[in-house]
């Protein structure tokens, strides 16, 4: 029982951070990489604040959020001057320059993570009581999104994400909405960095890298970028699959290298085969479109 | 008259490609600019310093009172810059009435706080922007097309839409690239009329095309372009008089 309830909760951070990170990517079409530092930003604020300054585990929860959604700045800025591939390029500096510096922290407790973080409830149905507060925050997240990309706002978003030349020649700002999506996208990733800290009362470097990185876009691509349910189907296949192979009872030694083949082969399939996921329609495929095999798009795009 | 747009001393390159070799130019209000040069004279590339794409390397550029030359392409537009593209660049995954949606020069929903907080405000612009959408939509005589894909319309359908979005926000100064290109038939007529109308109402206008007779139909006056160079003005006839000209515009080899 126990087991499961941990498993939702799993669930329901990717969920949350799948959703953010469609935000940016899928709908936004800004293609950073970098959305598990925002993650780790969130979870690691929060739990040093709680551990070295009594802050309440609510509180520090909200602040660990803020500082994610402000540091967002440090993505969505060179995505004014860059885009695309140099995106990604950037993004991995940036994620790897923070990992850098919290792996070789002493206070951040270095390689060996960050323990001892206190907990957000404790009580017999400690577990139970945190699902249950995790599946409210992920349908907040999917509404919020869901939100964002309807109507004005959304219109505005798409026409940036088609053509961000074509949009600023008509006289709108893309810039405003870049910081935008990258700040509430990032402050969401924070909140899912920090409810994990302080449920799992433990966090490691690791779990921040590249890995999850792919194992974010792959929930996204599966799923569906640019729609509103492709993250959290996305987010609930891609958790509880890793967790049904540990059942085969493979040694690690294949286990991990296992789940890197079959991220990267559902990737590629997808974007060949499906580009708009399990759950888009027929045509789609969001901010990845250029990475799409449908080339007929990426040949009407093509500037003069 | 007074200049809508001025260009002074304009220069670029890429690498050996020279695209604007001080150039200086000026579009009057209520004017039509006919830009012709064969291909790679660098008449796209002069809407794109125009408009903001690509920075000059030397040079100045007014909208009106203001000198542009430093802004982001955005604030040029609101300026009083709108301009069409050579390739149509229709926001693909929309359909033709949000590609015009866009364009409002007071777009409704560029900020969240403005949609959350001022919603009677944000759907008053949203009625006025689609109501003008269509005038313009019927103005091409696409009225019909409103709720398709921009994309999925023929060639010729998306230059028209593009010309719809680029009326959007009345601006001072409208760049046409090659408005004429894949459009047939009656549209011909239509086109030829809307930019009249836009030029009556006091915009100054520059056409960029190749279709000859059409700029003699409806340009005031033509500039003609050579290797980032404005070699000559005048009316087309006189520009066609000249054999140089000629030569150069078909490489030498077409006698005309
Ligand atoms: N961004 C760029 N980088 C490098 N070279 C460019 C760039 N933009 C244009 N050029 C080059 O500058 C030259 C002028 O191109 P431009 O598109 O302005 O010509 P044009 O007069 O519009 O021609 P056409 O009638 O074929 O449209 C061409 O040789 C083109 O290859
Ligand atoms: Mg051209």
């Amino acid at each position: 029982m126990e087991y499961l309830l941990t498993v939702m909760v799993l669930i329901g951070i990717n969920v949350i951070l799948a959703t953010s990170f469609n935000l940016i990517l899928g709908y936004g079409g800004l293609m950073s990489v970098a959305h598990p530092i925002f993650y780790a930003i969130g979870a690691y604020c929060s739990g040093l604040l709680a551990i070295h300054l009594q802050i309440p585990v609510p509180l520090s929860i909200l602040i660990g959020a803020g500082i994610a959604m402000v540091l967002s700045f440090g993505v969505s800025l060179p995505s004014l001057r860059v885009s695309g591939d140099y995106l990604v390029i950037a993004s991995i500096g940036f994620q790897l320059g923070i990992l850098h510096v919290i792996n070789n922290l002493e206070f951040t407790g270095a390689a060996g993570g960050l323990t001892n973080i206190p907990v957000l409830n404790e009580g017999p149905s400690r577990s139970l009581v945190f699902v249950l507060l995790i599946a409210v925050v992920a349908a907040c997240a999917v509404m919020l999104v869901g939100w964002i990309v309807e109507g004005d706002y959304g219109r505005a978003i798409t026409a940036m994400r088609n053509d961000e030349e074509a949009f600023s020649a008509l006289g709108r700002n893309a810039m405003n909405i870049k910081i935008v999506l990258f700040a509430i996208g990032s402050g969401m990733a924070g909140l899912a960095g920090a409810l994990y800290a302080h449920y799992f009362a433990y966090v490691t470097p690791e779990q921040f890298g590249i890995f999850t990185s792919a194992a974010l876009l792959t929930m996204v691509v599966v799923g569906g970028a640019a729609t509103t349910w492709g993250p959290l189907v996305g987010a609930v296949l891609l958790t509880t699959l890793p967790q049904a192979i540990t059942f085969l009872g493979l040694p690690v030694s294949i286990m991990a290298p296992l789940q890197g083949v079959i991220y990267t082969t559902l990737v590629i399939s997808f974007l060949f085969a499906r580009p708009q996921g399990l759950t888009g329609g027929t045509r789609g495929g969001g901010g990845l479109e250029a990475w799409s095999a449908s080339a007929a798009f990426r040949a009407r795009r093509r500037a003069e | 008259m007074s200049a809508i747009v001025r260009v002074e001393d304009l220069h670029k390159s890429f690498g050996g490609i020279v695209v604007a070799d001080d150039v200086n130019l000026s579009f009057e209000a209520g004017e039509i600019v006919g830009l012709i040069g064969p291909n790679g004279a660098g008449k796209t590339s002069l809407f794109n310093l125009i408009s903001g794409v690509i920075p000059p390397d030397a040079g100045a550029i007014f909208v009106e009172s203001h000198r542009v030359d430093q802004l982001p392409m955005h604030h040029r537009a609101r300026i009083g810059l709108a301009r069409t593209w050579q390739n149509t660049r229709m926001f693909h995954s929309m359909s033709v009435i949000d590609n015009l949606l866009i364009a409002t020069r007071r777009y409704p929903g560029e900020s969240l706080a403005r949609i959350l907080f001022r919603r009677r405000s944000v759907d008053a612009f949203r009625q006025e922007a689609t109501e003008k959408a269509m005038v313009l939509l019927e103005r091409v005589g696409l009225a019909d097309k409103m709720h398709e894909m921009a994309i999925e319309l023929s060639y010729g359908q998306q230059k028209r839409i593009g010309l719809a979005r680029a009326l959007m926000s009345d601006a001072a100064c409208l760049l046409l690239d090659e408005p004429m290109a894949g459009v047939e038939g009656q549209a011909y007529e239509t086109i030829i009329r809307v930019i009249r109308e836009e030029a009556q109402a006091g915009r100054a206008v520059c056409v960029v095309e190749h279709n000859i007779s059409f700029i003699r139909d409806i340009s005031d006056r033509t500039v003609f372009m050579f290797n980032g160079c404005v070699l000559a003005s005048g009316s087309v006839d006189e520009l066609t008089r000249d054999s140089q000209l000629t030569d150069l515009y078909f490489g030498g080899e077409h006698p005309q």
